[in-house]
């Protein structure tokens, strides 16, 4: 289906009577991925896939290492002319004299919308291609029935959708020019949307997803059958890595004082009040008590201030006075009773191997009266006392136990009283398992683990976090350059390579070759593979070692000599390489006529393209580092 | 695996072995067959436990004539835990039939074993046992035989009582290794008091894991300990602060409050014996006849009555009948308010007064008519009294026990004690608060009966050295002494002494320094360097409570501490004791998750002695300078003087000994085993000078390099990196060529053929 051709009326507004004609829609076709499509080039027999790429690919444990060796013949599929490798329509009205002739682009189209047809409104079919959401203004067609208006519809939603990488998996519509039988795989919608989310988070996916698939070289399936991990972590992960609290301490909030008069501010943010909920129970409970029907929500956070900076500026008595004369401020100062709570059941958890409490249990040498006073045993405070002085450690621990715990929900910090309800539902969600768990196999389990002596028996599994990796090409490009980082020790920069050639003769060196390979055909592969070798590891070492340089300013490493747009393009052949090898080599060995077919078709031909673009690229690299 | 160490088959539950392990055990070995006590030191992590109860078992499964009994004390209630793990390991290593005929078991207090809903409930120990003697006191449950309803009972307690008087405990309690936690899973499952029937178990099993105090402080030890055999083993582990806890535990000190209270108690137990006149003279009377024929207690108590004994040793108290003017229950109580009188009139003083037991017993019989003998037996009058008058709520007396034990102490012992009554503290001299302490200085009165009474003792720890200081405190002959090295497959640890800031300032906490803004923030920025370069877990010690208090709230005043928290999430030892446990344990997670996390402790404090940072708990550990006494203490000065005149050890040479041992202690619990590594910066310059350092033990001082030990805090952060960096690298675990570090089997029969082959 690369084209259809519908009879319809465009109308420029809603009242326009519209002008008859022929709307024809256009779809590119699986084109050949050639984008450095160079005359001489199309001819080389190179060792066809870049040395460096399958190394790479090889580190990642995709492809085997016979891979190297494979070299094949590649001719550029030009099946058809670049009339259709852009998808567009095209209106033709009836009358040839008419001024409305269209020629768009879908690439101008960012939505498209539809009206309801039903038989109770004379409404006619109208479809309409909205040039920008924002500003409006676009093409409205009219049609004779429905049925050619969904047609057409269908197809929009389809080139849109492939545009914006975002298309639904097609259950329904085989693609015209399929080459395989199978038949598509029966998706749930939960399974589909997990797939439209991934494409959504991974840019790179997604632009994989819209070459091959949407391209037809490759069937859905087939693309995710690669993926079967990445559908199944995110099956089991259910939910994505949450942000969680940061370690500053802002339950902390400084007073700033103007310097002219007695007054100090504080000022406060959902952040902060969130944090101040979180590390401080009695406050939110008394916030959810007090605030909005007792006292205005400043008020409540006035008199929370007044507490505070009574304790920090240690002013015991006044900090008494003020709490025997206004009860909910006493709130602030006393000790937090739900905290103590929680503690009691709590310790009951613990890791027996660091249970300090139970040590208190077995002392009887420091009975009251016995035993040597030792510094700090002496400052034994009155724990009876209701105003306890509150110390800066018991602040460091109880952030940090609420940091480790981490943020239960993830509601959006609009206003205090969603944090407030937020706080309270989720720890309402939290089991109040009080029984003391004598039989609890966990707990046994750690105090195996910490008694062992680990090196005097074989490894052991530990649990780990799955790491969840925004770029992973910026994740392993960095952690490559950190590994070169820690091997090459102090020998920063690079090394002065002698070379032999200057740049007038490595250019001319580089015309020679083509003309001979014009003479000569494609009989010998372009660069011998030693030296191609050779090439690539200074290549790889020099990318990371510009990269580790300059971190913060990647665009002057080596691969920032090239063009923008010319790496780009190579990053993108990169990964479609990658992913065709995947394919091509997980099809061996071809046992049925599909996969014949797939690798003859459709992996060869796309593969052949773009490593022959990436070859060249390579070439003009090759001419950079001799340069 | 299984080898032989001369001639003797040893089990041992792991697949190798260190060779400092296997002579270990070759010395642990001698000193069985000579039947005499073993000094050994071993450093931390080369696994001195499991070496230790692999031989001991195995010793006596070769030595049928010599069964099984294992006394293994540890310091803490967790590192009895981890013990009884090890021992269920090698439980599990063992053949099978000797494995089935043993039984190892954990023995605390009621505190940690109580399963009735209600007793156990409470926080405190002393309102659990109380809640506990409520329901199993003998008269209670006299009473409840005559009136079943309004007296409750402990339903684990009868079924104990049961069991107990049908002599069939045993098949409660099958052979195997129980940890507190299982003792409590076998109560609430049986339906039987977990800490009875552990106490009444203990004289059958092969091993018992408990606190030092339930063999050294004889208030709990003559309950406990009593019945244990001289073939016992008993091993005393980590004992490198051995001295101070037998002091500790032959101490006392009296305030104002406790005097307060005693009277209290007094006026009380004077109420009860008027009622006991009027309702049941008779009992009375039985209590009279009794103590004329001798002491109270004679071991025939029901185990439920049991409490705290007499704080004296068993052996000095003289086997002889109450003397008749306190046989009277009105004359002992006059005696006790004329004490209670004349140590308030003590308490009044204006200055302080240093004295010896003997004038201090002579100026209570001329002033209160009380004489030596009259003191001696106080502490057993009291408790005698209080059963007659069937008090169940004990905890409410601690104030008066408190008193009879100090009299109890300076009526029986005349010598290496002092008494010292200051009227405030030396740091605070505004404020009036008065005390009489009585403490001990001679380590070795509260063990020898230990080193009398078992034929092998094994003291044992990671910083034992000068290994020659041991005996002299304690007082005994080893028949083994030996201090073995560290086989390293790689320098993983990684000492240094940094002397000066970043900004080559010295930093040090000397009396003079301490506060100077320049080293508290040069001591932060060391901390912030650090904490940016170190992954997981960093630990940091500080000299004192109140330093600590003070130095990291400067940090948060200057900023510093919200700079560290970027990197590094930051815990706190508090005194409380719950609060730091639960701080420990989220330390923990966050190493543990990868975020990472710093530990601030105390050194000499509760985490510095037991709690273990081994692996990515501790990458790192800073010790902020040189954890010295507070030498103006008065006990402290007291001690030394007492030190020098007994034993000729210098003043200056006992401080910096105890200071750097615990300096090693707290440095020494990041590494577990040769697998693990850890860097060590002792921050102070009084560690550059050679006296203060030559007393680090031997496996820290061979890895201190001499250009580690005049460090400023950017050296140490490049050496620190290249340490982590080597130390990420993979290495060989067995060690190479002739410096095996990791023997196996086969290897250890090789050495065996060598050995016969010379």
């Amino acid at each position: 289906m690369g084209s259809m051709t519908i009879g319809a009326k465009y109308k420029t507004t809603l009242k326009d009577p519209g002008t008859t004609g022929v709307l024809r829609m256009v779809r590119a076709r699986p084109a050949p991925l050639s984008l450095l499509s160079s005359d001489w080039l199309g001819r080389f027999n190179l060792a066809p896939v870049p040395y460096w790429l399958l190394l790479r690919e090889r580190g990642r444990g995709c492809v085997d290492s016979s891979a190297r060796r494979a070299s094949f013949r590649w001719d550029v599929a030009c099946r058809e002319g670049f009339d259709q490798n852009e998808d567009k329509f095209t209106f033709t009205p009836n009358d040839p004299r008419s001024a409305m002739k269209l020629n768009v682009d879908f690439q101008s189209i960012k939505g498209h919308k539809f009206n309801k047809v039903d038989g109770s409104k004379p409404m006619p079919p109208l479809l309409n291609l909205s040039k920008d959401s924002d500003k409006g203004g676009g093409y409205m067609f009219e049609f004779d029935n429905g049925t050619n208006r969904d047609l057409c519809r269908d197809f929009v939603a389809r080139v849109l959708g492939k545009q914006q990488g975002t298309v639904p998996p097609r259950l329904n519509v085989l693609p015209e020019n399929s080459i395989t039988s199978t038949r598509p795989e029966q998706l749930s919608s939960v399974e589909m949307q997990q797939r439209m989310k991934l494409l959504q988070e991974d840019s790179e996916l997604q632009k994989l997803h819209k070459k091959f698939v949407l391209g037809n070289i490759l069937q859905e399936s087939e693309f995710w059958a690669t993926r079967k991990n990445l559908l199944d972590d995110e099956a089991n992960k259910g939910s994505k890595q949450r942000p969680g609290f940061k370690s500053a301490m802002l339950a902390d909030v400084r007073p700033s004082a103007d310097g002219r008069t007695n007054k100090v501010t504080f000022s406060l943010t959902t952040e902060i009040i969130h944090q101040i909920f979180a590390e401080k129970p009695a406050v939110h409970r008394a916030f959810l008590d007090f605030v909005p029907k007792k006292m205005s929500e400043k008020d409540f956070w006035t008199k929370y201030f007044r507490a505070e900076y009574l304790v920090r500026t240690k002013n015991t008595v006044a900090a008494a006075a003020e709490a025997a004369e206004d009860e909910e401020l006493a709130i602030f100062l006393k000790n937090d009773d739900i905290l103590a709570k929680e503690a009691r059941l709590k310790i009951k958890r613990v890791d027996p191997t660091l249970d300090m409490e139970a040590d208190a249990g077995d002392d009887y040498i420091h009975l009251p009266g016995h035993g040597i006073i030792h510094d700090g045993s002496k400052e034994t405070n009155d724990t009876d006392s209701d105003f306890a002085r509150r110390t800066l450690s018991q602040d460091l621990n109880r952030h940090a136990a609420v940091v480790l715990e981490g943020r239960s929900s993830d509601v959006e910090l609009t206003n205090t009283n969603t944090v407030a309800e937020a706080l309270a539902k989720s720890k309402k969600e939290l089991p109040s398992s009080s029984a003391s768990d004598d039989s609890n196999h966990e707990r046994l389990a750690k105090v195996a683990r910490m008694t062992e002596i680990e090196d005097l028996q074989g490894p052991r599994s530990l649990p780990y976090a799955p790491l969840c990796i925004k770029d992973p090409r910026e994740y392993f490009d960095s952690q490559q350059a950190n590994a070169l980082r820690s091997l090459g020790g102090n020998n920063d920069g690079r090394r002065i390579r002698s070379s032999r050639l200057s740049a007038d003769d490595a250019f001319h060196y580089l015309l020679d070759q083509i003309s001979s390979i014009k003479v000569n055909g494609l009989s010998c592969p372009v660069v011998h593979s030693d030296v191609a070798l050779k090439v690539l590891n200074e290549l790889n070492e020099g990318i990371s070692r510009s990269r580790r340089l300059n971190l913060k300013n990647p665009q002057e490493g080596l691969l920032g000599q090239i063009p923008q747009c010319t790496r780009a393009e190579l990053m993108d052949h990169w990964t479609a390489i990658q992913e065709l090898l995947r394919h091509f080599w997980s099809s061996y060995p071809i046992t049925t006529t599909v996969l014949y077919n797939k690798v003859n078709f459709n992996t060869v031909a796309s593969l052949s393209s773009s490593s022959a673009a990436c070859g060249a690229t390579e070439l003009f690299l090759f001419f950079l580092l001799s340069y | 695996m299984k080898f032989d160490v001369e001639g003797m088959t040893v089990h041992f539950p792991y697949a190798a072995i260190y060779p400092e392990q296997h002579a270990y055990m070759g010395e642990l070995k001698r000193a069985l067959d000579a039947r005499g006590h073993a000094l050994l030191e071993m450093p931390t992590g080369t696994g001195k436990t499991a070496a230790l109860i692999s031989l001991i078992t195995s010793y006596s499964l070769a030595n049928p004539a010599r069964p099984l009994r294992l006394i293994y004390c540890t310091r803490t209630v967790h590192e009895m835990e981890k013990t009884l793990a090890e021992l269920r390991l090698l439980f599990s290593h063992l053949p099978p039939a000797a494995a089935r005929s043993l039984l190892a078991l954990g023995l605390s207090s009621r505190k940690n074993l109580c399963v009735h809903p209600q007793a156990s409930a409470s926080a405190a120990r002393d309102s659990v046992d109380t809640a506990c003697r409520r329901l199993t006191a003998s008269w209670v449950r006299d009473k409840a035989a005559s009136d079943p309803e309004s007296t409750p009972l402990c339903d684990f307690f009868e079924s104990f009582d049961r069991a107990a008087s049908a002599g069939d405990l045993a098949s409660y309690m099958p052979p195997g290794v129980y940890t507190l936690s299982d003792l409590r899973a076998l109560g609430r499952e049986r339906r039987i008091c977990p800490y009875f029937l552990a106490r009444q178990m203990v004289k059958y099993a092969n091993i018992v894991v408990y606190s030092y105090q339930y063999l050294l402080d004889p208030k709990v030890a003559s309950i406990v300990s009593r019945e244990m055999q001289k073939e016992c083993v008993v091993v005393f582990d980590e004992a490198h602060n051995i001295d101070n806890v037998c002091i500790e535990a032959l101490s006392v000190s009296i305030r104002k409050q406790t005097l307060e209270g005693a009277e209290r108690n007094l006026r009380r137990i004077s109420q009860e014996i008027d009622r006991f006149k009027a309702t049941d003279a008779n009992r009375l009377r039985a209590e009279y006849n009794r103590l004329v024929d001798g002491l109270a207690q004679k071991g025939n108590l029901p185990i439920s009555d049991a409490w705290l004994a007499n704080p004296a040793l068993p052996d000095d108290i003289l086997k002889e009948a109450v003397p008749g003017n306190i046989r009277r229950a009105e004359h002992f109580l006059a005696v006790l308010r004329r004490l209670v009188r004349f140590l308030d009139g003590r308490l009044e003083t204006e200055n302080v007064e240093n004295e010896m037991p003997v004038s201090f017993v002579a100026s209570i019989h001329s002033q209160a008519g009380i004489d030596q003998k009259m003191l001696r037996f106080c502490y057993d009058r009291l408790h005698s009294l209080m059963l007659t008058l069937e008090i169940t709520d004990t905890d409410e007396f601690m104030h008066i026990q408190t008193v009879c034990d100090f009299a109890t102490l300076i009526g029986t012992y005349t010598r290496g004690f002092s008494i010292i009554t200051e009227p405030y503290d030396e740091r605070m001299p505004d404020i009036r608060d008065p005390v009489i302490q009585l403490s001990c200085h001679d380590a070795s009165l509260a063990i020898q009966p230990v080193f009398d009474r078992f034929q092998t003792v094994v003291i044992t720890s990671g910083t034992l050295s000068p290994i020659d200081l041991y005996p002299r405190l304690l007082n005994f002959n080893p028949v083994i002494s030996r201090s073995f090295t560290m086989s390293l497959t790689r320098d993983c640890i990684c000492p240094m002494v940094l002397t000066r800031g970043s900004d080559q300032l010295p930093v040090s906490t000397k009396f003079d320094m301490r506060s100077d803004p320049g080293v508290v923030r040069n001591y932060g920025r060391l901390l912030l360097e650090m904490s940016s370069a170190v992954p997981d877990g960093i630990v940091c010690f500080f000299v004192s409570y109140s330093y600590m208090d003070g130095i990291v709230n400067s940090w948060n005043e200057m900023g510093i501490l919200q700079d560290i928290m970027q990197h590094k999430l930051v815990f706190i030892e508090t005194p409380d004791v719950v609060e730091t446990t639960l701080a420990l344990d989220n330390y923990r997670k966050a190493c543990d998750c990868g975020r990472g996390a710093i530990f601030f402790s105390v050194a000499r404090g509760k985490v510095a002695e037991g709690i273990d940072f081994d692996r990515h708990y501790g990458r790192l550990v800073i010790m902020f300078g040189v954890p010295f006494q507070y030498t103006l203490s008065r006990i402290l000065l007291a001690r030394l003087e007492y030190l020098r005149e007994t034993f000729q050890i210098k003043e200056g040479d006992f401080l910096t000994f105890d200071a750097l041992r615990q300096a090693a202690q707290c440095v020494g619990r990041v590494i577990r085993s040769k697998a693990d590594y850890g860097m060590m910066i002792f921050a102070d310059k009084r560690y550059s000078r050679h006296d203060k350092r030559s007393k680090l033990p031997g496996w820290i001082l061979s890895h201190l390099h001499d250009a580690h030990l005049n460090l400023s805090t950017d050296m140490a952060l490049h050496i620190a990196r290249e340490f982590l960096r080597r130390m990420a690298q993979p290495y060989d675990k067995t060690g190479s060529g002739g410096n095996k570090t990791l023997l196996t089997e086969e290897d250890l029969q090789n050495m065996a053929l060598d050995a016969m082959e010379m």
